[in-house]
Order: C-alpha cells, then structure tokens, then sequence
C-alpha cells in the first residue's frame, strides 16, 4: 500500500525532470522580480525597462552576436522565494547573469546565491549599504542604485540650503531602510549645519494605517522643517491624513522626503492631494518642465511611452533598462559572457544611462547614483504634482571606509 | 473550513490511520527507510535541480509531520507553527554565522531552542480550546515575528542574515562515490539521514502509549479527563515535540537557503505548512511529507509559467481539497480499498 507514496513521491520528482536542454545560444538574464504583492509596484516598471533594453538591444543585433534573454520569475518580495528561483534559474534554466530583486531583504539573500554559484548579479533597486559594504562584497555582486549614505548626503544638502531652518523632525518607517537613511540625513546634516537642532524623531511601522499620532506629537515639537523618509503606499496615507491636520502648513512646506515620492507612479497615486510645494526625489522625473532636459533622457521616454503604451511612463522603469543596458557594456567588453571575466570588466567601467554617464567604483561595485531631486509643483498641463528644475544631488560622493 | 468542522473528518481519518498503520506493522516493512533510499539516490540519479527540489521536500516534509503531530495526533489546530520553525532557523543560523559554532551542536541547540520556546508559549496556549488556542498561537507566532523583524543587532531585522555557512563535510569524501558530490548534494544527503531519524522518532512516537494517550485526548477529551489523564500535560507535551522538531526543520532550511530571514516566521508560512499537511492527509503519518512533495512541486511549476500563479495554485488546492477530503494519501487509499473489494468480489 504505502509503496503508492513512494511512487507518488518518485513521479513528482520524475515529472520536475529538466526537459531537453534549450541549444538556443541566448544568452540568459535570470530576473527575479516580486511582481505581487504591494512591492510590485516597483517590480512590474523595473521589469517593463528591463524588457525595453532587451528589446532594444536584440533589435540592434543583440551582444557578441547573440540575442539577449530574460527568464523572469515573481520573487513575491520574500528572501527564501527569490533565493529559491534564482536557485532554479540558475541550476535549472542555466542562466548567465542574474538582475534583480526589491527589497533589501532580497538583494543581500540572491547575493549569496550568487558569490556561490559564480554569476554575476547586478541590483537595480535595493538600497541597503549592507549588500556592497567590505564584510558582504565579493567579485559577483553589483549595484546600480544609490544607496541610503548617498540618499542622506543628498537629502542634507536640500535641507541645509533652507537658511533660516534651526530646528528639524524626521520620520521614518521602522526598519532597516528607514533607519539607516534617517541616521545617514542627521549626520550629514550635523557636518553641513552644525547649527541645526534634531528635536523630534518618528518611527511609524512600514504599513502604518493612521499616522496621526506621530503627526500631532512632530507638530507639538514645531519644527522648522522636516526630514521625512516615509515613501509609496505610506506616504499616500500620510500626506492625506497630515494635510487637514495644518501639518505642512506649518512647515511651510519645508519638507523633504527622500523616499522616492517624486516617482511619476507616486504623483499619479496622490493627483491632488499632493503636498505641493515638498522637496522630493526620484530616480528619474520623467517630466522635465524646464526644457533643459537631456536627449538621451527624451529618446529613452519616447520609447518607454511606446513600449507601455502609457502617456507618462513609470520613473522606475529607468532602473531596469539601465541596469540591463550596463550588464550589456559589461559583456561586450569582457568579449565573453563567462562571470569572472564580466565581472572584471565591470569593475570601474563607465557606462551611459539615459540620466548621464554612471561608473562601478572599484572597491564597492556600485555607481553611488545621485537621485533628482526638486520642489514638487502644480502645473497647469499635467493632472498631478510635477518635478520643478529636477537636480542631481549630490553633486560627488565619496565613500566613507 | 472551521475548526469545528474539522474535528470529527479528523476523527474518521485517525480510524482509517489506524487500520493502516496495523496493516503496515503485520506487513513489517520499514517504510521511512525504504523511501530514505529512494531518495538517497537523487543526487546521483538527478540532475543538480532534482537535488534542489528534494531537499526542500525533505525539509518541509519534516516541518508538516511535526505539525501534524498537533493537527493528526493530538487534535490541536495552530495557526503559528512557523514559529517553532523560525526559533530553530534562528538559532542555528545565528550559532553558526555570528559565533562559529560547529553544525554539529548548532543543529541540537536550534531543536532545544524552539522547544524551550514552545513550553513557555504552549504553558498558556493549552489552557485554551478549539478557535482560541488557535489564535494563542498565532500571537506568540507574531510575536516572534516582531521579535526577529525589529531585533536589528542579533536577528538583522528585515535584512535578516545572510550567508548562513554550511556544515563542514569534508569527511563526506572518505565515502566511497561521494567524493565528486557538490556541497549542496552533501547537505541534501546530511539532511536526508537527519530527517529520516526525526520522521522515525516522530512514527516511535505515534506508536508509543504516550501517542495512543494523545489519539485518545483528540477524539475526545472530556473522557480522556474522566480516565484521570492530565489533558493539558499531555498537550504540551505534544507541543513542545512538535515545536522541537519544526525547529530542527527550521535549522536545516535556514541552511539549504543559505540565510534566515523574517519571512521565514510570517504567519503566511503558517498557513503553507498547514495546507500541505491538509493537502497531503492529517490523518496519515505520511500524509504531510507528500503534501509537501505536492505543493514544492505544484509552486515550482507554475511559478514557471504564470505570474498569476496565485490565482493558478488556489484553483487546483480548491480542487484537490474538494475532489480528496482526507487529503492526498486519504484519496489513494480510498482508491486502494475500492480497488480490493471490487478484486474480492
């Protein structure tokens, strides 16, 4: 009798067996991605650029004469489930590189996939400093994103221009990222303004329902500006319920969230009940209302607007398709899509992305990428809050240790 | 389904367990060793992959059958088993990453760990029934959950720990047609034995009067009460077993995803391992383990071809669960008792 449950666990395993090995010579981009879940948000536009680059580099006959290929997988925004399909698309589907992941849960646990399995992994999003710092680096690992030190200086800098400002609060989510960037925004600060005083500090939990408390107890404190770090769903829930309140009011609008908040998806979210007249940051503002915006910049977004289909397209989406276009350069100039000899031609190498030319420092594998930064504004021709002369801050970074 | 409901389905499953178990016992063949050498030959037999999906199998076929012996055995549904299994993942990782503790007094320590916790959590959860025990759980789950999601300086918060080292199993060479075996196809095999050990231990234990004493508090424990039994004693006890053995599996997981992460005591996992056993069939021993085999399996393929794989695996879970009420195993020995009466007639 039991012996059926022997043999159910056999065909279970025989029917998982590896169908024919695909001869196609591709070269393969393991992308785990959460693509559900509330972090989809930020998976679903980093892959649409991912998919742009490809689709633009295969049509300008691919890399070393071969086709580019994107095998992606839902990481569902869980460390053991993107440990698990980059496992699988590594051992399984024989992928040559991995790009991916979100959350800085997921970057640091597919890293370790990687260093072990030899392949190159490049991060697009994930901000954490734990993923690149000297105790967690090895030849693999690369990132494309700022990181929070980079966030904090350039975040300071906005602050610390508002002259008459002597007293700041923050708030932040209680984890990880909200922590290091808060603490990376204080110091900097107390480097550029030794004058400002720190006089009230929130720490809503990520997901928090009702910000109210920690609105009204900031506002009992009455400082002068405030350093916020509360970013996506968060942020449309704090804002909505900060407003009524006379909480930006009564910072004048003094505000600067280093959350990401000047993301095209986060102004469609908010329409009006943005709060004009904050300081926000982005990867990539899409919309430049200056005129002074780059060609490249303009070339890449007529393209994405096809691509999506959408009039104003994800400022995400610049992650996915220069992280991809820079695995590209890599492969191209190691001649050969072996690991180690990408690796090695990654490691310092220049490469240009639609917001400027961006190089992988030597010792940390990453490009320490300034964001834009700029007062969100009301404008006439756009159905929602818009990036007033978008800047990128800081202007240069230098690694501490 | 309620928690209710599913007391007396459990009832009807433990009477056909029985007779099983009877008919394996007369039969004399040990099954846990006959499919530990089946599975033994995976990594030379398989490819890289098969190694992969075998050890997560054994794995979480371990975690189910320790949770099973709550649901099958002792009648208790928990809704925060994950727990236990997030303890010893801890435990272990957090020995062997931060101090360096060798495998071998890591992998007890993470079993002594999440039992420790089980007795001081299962002291008040049994003193609670049905519905409210359930929920008891699931708050000492969550707050193990904050405990590991906040604790930056020990548990590494949301980033969690990563690069768990693996054992040292250098000595793996000396065996003869081991030697060419990758680390990962060593550890599945250490994993193998070590879970072969646990499942024989948790089968000893169902067998023993002590697991007749828990059968008995299941089907009802107003008598088992009368019969001057301590109820409570015997279910924690039952608890603190089965909360030593998730943890054990804990430890091995945390290892094979080569890091523990706050994911792992989610109450959502909760709800997975309570779905294979329920898939598989509470109401046998080796119902977990092929729930297990089943969801592994079913995730993995359809994560594959669908991002919609949410909608895809609810779909065939509500049908499996409607089509085989006792679950997998339940739905085959149906088959197989049809199949002998219609021989026999």
């Amino acid at each position: 009798m039991n012996c059926r449950f022997g043999l159910a666990l056999a065909s279970l395993l025989l029917s998982s067996w590896p169908l024919a090995a695909n001869a196609a010579d591709t070269i393969k981009i393991g992308f785990p991605i959460p693509l559900s879940g509330p972090v989809a948000v930020y998976g679903q536009p980093v892959l649409k650029g991912a998919q742009l680059a490809v689709s633009q580099i295969n049509a300008n006959g691919g890399v070393l004469g071969r086709k580019l290929e994107l095998l992606v997988r839902d990481s569902k925004a869980n460390a053991d489930e993107a440990v698990r399909v980059s496992r699988e698309l590594i051992i399984k589907d024989g992928v040559d590189f991995l790009v991916g992941t979100v959350t800085s849960a997921e970057a640091p646990a597919v890293s370790t996939v990687a260093k072990e399995n030899k392949i190159v992994f490049l991060a697009p999003v994930a901000e954490s400093t734990i993923l690149t710092d000297p105790q967690h680096i090895h030849p693999y690992i690369f990132r494309t994103n700022s990181n929070t030190d980079v966030e904090g200086l350039a975040s300071a800098t906005e602050i610390a221009r508002w002259k008459d400002v002597k007293t700041v609060a923050t708030i932040g989510p209680d984890y990880a990222y909200g922590r290091d960037l808060i603490a990376a925004v204080v110091a900097n600060l107390k480097k550029l303004r030794p004058d400002i005083q720190i006089v009230d500090q929130q720490w809503p939990k990520l997901g928090e329902p009702d910000f109210t408390s920690f609105i009204t107890a900031q506002m009992s404190k009455k400082p002068d500006a405030v350093e916020c770090a509360v970013f996506a769903g968060d942020f449309i829930t704090f804002a909505k319920e900060a407003a009524p309140l006379g909480y930006f009011k009564m910072i004048d609008n003094r505000m600067v969230d280093s959350g990401g908040v000047g993301t095209i998806e986060e102004v469609k979210a908010l329409g009006n009940d943005y709060p004009y007249g904050i300081v926000a940051n982005t990867e990539d503002p899409v919309i430049w209302t200056s005129g002074n915006e780059p060609p490249e910049h303009a070339k890449y977004i007529a393209a994405l607007r096809q691509f999506t289909h959408e009039q104003y397209p994800p400022s995400w989406a610049v992650q996915g398709y220069l992280t991809v276009s820079a695995l590209a350069d890599g492969i191209r100039k190691a001649g050969s899509t072996n690991s180690d000899a990408v690796s090695k031609a990654l490691i310092g190498m220049t490469f240009d992305t639609p917001i400027g030319k961006r190089t992988f420092n030597v010792k940390f594998h990453e490009t320490f990428q300034p964001e834009f930064y700029g007062t969100m504004v009301k404008e006439a021709a756009y159905p929602f809050a818009v990036m007033k002369d978008p800047e990128l801050l800081p202007q240069s970074y230098t690694p501490t240790n | 389904m309620t928690v209710a409901a599913s007391t007396p389905m459990l009832r009807r499953h433990a009477l056909a367990a029985t007779a099983l178990r009877d008919r394996i016992l007369s039969g004399g063949v040990p099954w846990t060793l006959v499919i530990f050498l089946l599975m033994a030959t995976v990594p030379w037999l398989g490819s890289r992959y098969d190694t992969f999906l075998a050890s997560q199998i054994t794995i979480d076929a371990l975690f189910a059958v320790s949770l099973n012996l709550l649901l099958g055995t002792t009648g208790l549904v928990s809704f925060g088993h994950v727990a236990y299994f997030g303890v010893g993942a801890y435990v272990c990782g957090i020995l062997m990453k931060t101090y360096g503790v060798p495998f071998s007094l890591a992998f007890p320590a993470s079993g002594l760990g999440a039992a420790l916790f089980a007795l001081v959590s299962g002291y008040f959860c049994v003193r609670l029934i049905k519905l409210y025990f359930a929920m008891l759980t699931l708050a000492f789950s969550q707050i193990i959950w904050a405990i590991a999601y906040k604790w930056n300086a020990v548990t590494g918060g949301d980033q969690g720990l990563p690069e768990i080292p693996y054992p040292h199993l250098d000595w793996m060479s000396s065996i003869p047609g081991c030697a060419d075996l990758s680390i990962g196809a060593r550890f599945y095999l250490l994993t193998l034995v070590l879970v072969a050990v646990s499942l024989a231990i948790v089968h000893h234990i169902i067998r023993s009067p002590f697991g007749r004493v828990l059968t008995t508090i299941r089907d009802n424990p107003e008598r088992a009460a009368f019969l001057g039994i301590n109820v409570r004693l015997y279910q924690l006890a039952s608890f603190v077993i089965a909360g030593g053995f998730a943890g054990l599996a804990g430890a091995l997981y945390g290892i094979f995803s080569r890091g523990v992460f706050a994911d792992y005591v989610f109450w959502s996992k909760s709800a997975e391992i309570l779905i294979m056993t329920i898939l598989g069939g509470a109401g046998y021993f080796w119902g977990p383990p092929v729930g297990a085999a089943a969801l592994v399996w079913l995730n993995q393929v359809i994560t594959d071809y669908t991002q919609y794989w949410s909608f895809v695996l609810g779909a065939i879970l509500l049908v499996l669960l409607f089509g085989f009420p006792g679950g997998i195993v339940g739905g085959l020995d149906m088959l197989w008792q049809r199949l002998k009466r219609l021989r026999n007639a």
